[in-house]
């Protein structure tokens, strides 16, 4: 823990205004009023830096990669410096023994402080054989390090909700941080990857306010999570007209219509990406005419074809032409059935004579 | 079970066995239906202006004289929702995908906001029908448990449609997942009661209106 | 011509549409002026400032154009340049002001309106203003 991270961005040559204008710019990013963003800057200035220590488990670096490319070295990278990155195994110039001395120094020394940031599911298949590192599996490396940590921020959908690698069949037996760790404060940041800004934006949050942002019923922060990408798309006017692209390259795709036919899953994914953009704010996926993935949302890879409208069958109907056949066997069946007991009662029907009415 | 794995699941499996269902339901009851047959009228055909089974089929979308003002809620009512179903239904954009993906068919939809107020006078036109059902004591005498049942299965792919667009009460997600399932539940149960009326309604009127007709009798 | 010159390139996507061409408006920047308005009347009968974020507004690029060409121009431009350039600009209306922050690369990362007698950005804060006397009294130590 160091001085005020004013005084360390002033030496850095970063002006306070600097500083207001990435507030203010942070604050619309988080959905808070204008206002919060002059707050956010005063707190944040007088805030010290935590120790974080991030561990990669089941993963591919696609987080890791997200998050050095948020464009630097704008101040999202300063921020970045202004926490203590003890321990992040593809960044660090240590290696071998001395890369896993950093990471037990860090928690020695931080004990009941340090931010966990895990990127990565968790193999539990063959007592977690199938990742380890320095010889000790995930969930042995995970449980050690929940102990110490203040609060433990998953990174990437597949340390939210398990990912890819818990696609179906899910061969190694993945599951999330929080299936795992249940007696720490976990905030999710999906997303495959997810945008560079949120992670900064809930390091800022911690810095700012000393405690995690608010969090919705899947663990995510509401400010970056609160609302679904076609609620706020700028294509959304074009939905409500009923325009849509109908491939990707007609007409409607080049005006810029809605890409709801061609299956985008914007209506129920619930992420920042329409907001806060990539790539330093230079465009999005439904932006460059792509529909949305939902990589932010719980088992996305198993939730039917990404060019699939969602309003029509994940799958082909696979009963129509049997159910047609039973249907017409048993109407059959069953009008067969109601002839012969017609005929039955035409044969059984006996002729009243007079005689029989005199009995 | 997460959301978007329901939405899933409705979307795939759900489907698959409510359209089987309803298929199977549907062929069966029409199979059955037509293939009971009548004697033929060896009488000799009366011929009236008026009576046949087309007009028979029209004319039984109009209410008799007088009908109007002593029941103006059946009436009124019964066609606000019945228009304002058939333009929910066949003419949202997302519904109309469905078709297309389904059969093939296309056509242009209107804008979501016009959908929008379709649903809110159908479902206040059912709410007004359905209380007019409990206070005319007549109407609640005739009702028996299939009346209550079909109106809310009507009833509520609608407000759990409106709910989902309106992003009222939960998640679009799983309000969407509702919203299908509660299409679902529909199409299973409606070969097996009194909905199966939009099946048979043309053909029964049409066989009324034909039989009358061979008599002389415009209905 | 350069041989790069030579490469047929034609842009098929419309270029941002202004007011000539009302394509992609939606309707959604005239009820802001309305919420402006009442803005104003607020700093003129209390003096509460007022900022709009823009980008949370379902705005597209053709309402910018509409709402900034309808708010015209007005006599002050001020160009901030920290971590890449902002311009906070009056507009025809004083005391409404258009800020627009941009990152080093030039992309727009959130934009303003500010209904205020001076935008917050541009006021000097006492820390710095007391770090430029300290500078001031040092500097004239020194002569």
């Amino acid at each position: 823990m160091q001085g005020p991270l004013i005084e360390t961005l002033v030496q850095q040559g970063v002006s306070r205004r600097t500083f207001l204008k990435y507030c203010a710019t942070l604050a619309s990013m988080m959905a808070l009023p204008p206002a919060a963003g002059l707050a956010m800057a005063e707190a944040m200035a007088a805030a010290k830096r935590p120790s974080v220590i991030w561990l990669p488990f089941q993963e591919c670096t696609g987080c890791t990669e997200s998050i050095t490319r948020s464009h630097s070295p704008t101040i999202e990278g300063m921020i970045f410096d202004m926490i203590s990155l003890d321990y992040q195994e593809t960044l660090m110039a240590a290696a071998g023994f001395q890369a896993e001395e950093a990471r037990h120094n860090a928690m020695k020394e931080n004990m009941g402080k340090y931010l966990l940031i895990i990127d990565g599911s968790i193999p539990l298949g063959v007592d977690g054989g199938y990742s380890c590192i320095g010889g000790r599996s995930n969930i042995d490396l995970l449980q050690e390090a929940a102990q110490g940590a203040a609060a433990i921020i998953a990174m990437g959908s597949c340390a939210s909700y398990g990912g890819i690698p818990k696609a179906n069949p899910n061969p190694t037996g993945a599951v999330s941080v929080s299936d795992l760790i249940k007696d720490k404060p976990i905030v999710n940041i999906p997303g495959c990857p997810p945008i560079p800004s949120v992670m900064t934006g809930v390091l800022a949050h911690y810095l700012t306010f000393g405690s995690l942002p608010e969090l919705d019923d899947k663990g995510r922060p509401k400010a970056f999570y609160g609302e679904t990408i076609h609620d706020r798309c700028y294509r959304r006017p074009f939905y409500d007209q009923g325009k849509f692209a109908k491939t990707f390259d007609d007409e409607g795709a080049r005006q810029g219509w809605c890409l709801f036919e061609l299956g985008c899953k914007g209506p129920v994914t619930y992420n920042a990406c329409a907001t806060v953009k990539w790539n330093g704010g230079t465009s999005w996926p439904v932006e460059s005419g792509h529909g949305c993935l939902g990589c932010s949302e719980p088992d996305f890879w198993d939730a039917g074809s990404f060019y699939k409208p969602l309003s029509t069958p994940a799958d082909p109907l696979k009963f129509v032409a049997a159910a047609s056949v039973v249907g017409a066997v048993a109407g059959v069946a069953v009008s067969v059935a109601n002839r012969a007991k017609k005929g039955a009662a035409k044969s059984a029907h006996e002729t009243t004579t007079l005689a029989d009415l005199e009995k | 079970m997460n959301e978007l794995l329901f939405l899933t699941w409705v979307r795939g499996t759900g489907l698959n066995i409510a359209v089987g269902i309803f298929l199977l339901g549907v062929l069966w009851r029409l199979f059955e239906i037509y293939s009971l047959g009548r004697k033929p009228d060896l009488s000799a055909p009366r011929h009236a202006s008026g009576a046949s089974g087309l007009h028979t089929v029209f004319r039984r979308s109009l209410p008799p004289p007088g009908m109007l003002k002593r029941s103006p809620v059946s009436y009124i009512g019964g066609y606000i929702f019945h228009v304002g179903l058939a333009i929910v239904v066949f003419l949202f954009a997302p519904h109309i995908l469905l078709i297309t993906n389904l059969i093939g068919l296309s056509w242009p939809g209107l804008p979501s906001q016009v959908v929008d107020l379709a649903a809110v006078v159908t479902m206040a036109a059912m709410v007004v029908v359905l209380v007019d059902r409990i206070n005319k004591p007549v109407k609640r005498f005739l009702s028996t448990f299939e009346d209550w049942f079909t109106w809310a299965v009507t009833f509520l792919p609608v407000l759990t449609g409106w709910m989902a667009v309106q992003h009222l009460l939960l998640p679009y997600t799983m309000m969407l997942a509702v919203h299908i399932l509660s299409v679902e539940i529909l199409l299973v149960v409606l070969p097996f009661t009194k909905l199966f009326h939009a099946f048979t309604l043309v053909g029964s009127r049409w066989y009324n209106g034909r039989v009358n007709g061979h008599k002389g009798v415009p209905v | 011509m350069s041989p790069l010159e030579t490469i047929p390139i034609h842009v098929i996507n419309p270029l941002p549409a202004s007011l000539a061409d009302p394509v992609g408006l939606t309707g959604n920047a005239p009820p802001l002026l309305h919420e402006l308005s009442e803005s104003v009347r607020r700093l003129l009968d209390t003096g509460e400032t007022t900022a709009i974020d823009l980008s949370a507004l379902p705005l597209t690029p053709a309402d910018l154009v509409w709402l900034l060409e309808k708010l015209g121009t007005g006599e002050i431009a001020v160009t901030l340049q920290a971590n890449g350039e902002s311009t906070l600009n009056e507009t025809a209306c004083p005391g409404i002001w258009w800020v627009t922050h941009h990152n080093e690369q030039g992309a727009v990362t959130s934009q303003f309106i500010e209904v205020a007698l001076v935008p917050e950005l541009v006021k000097a804060h006492p820390l710095d203003v007391k770090r430029g006397y300290e500078y001031l009294e040092l500097m004239m130590s020194d002569l």
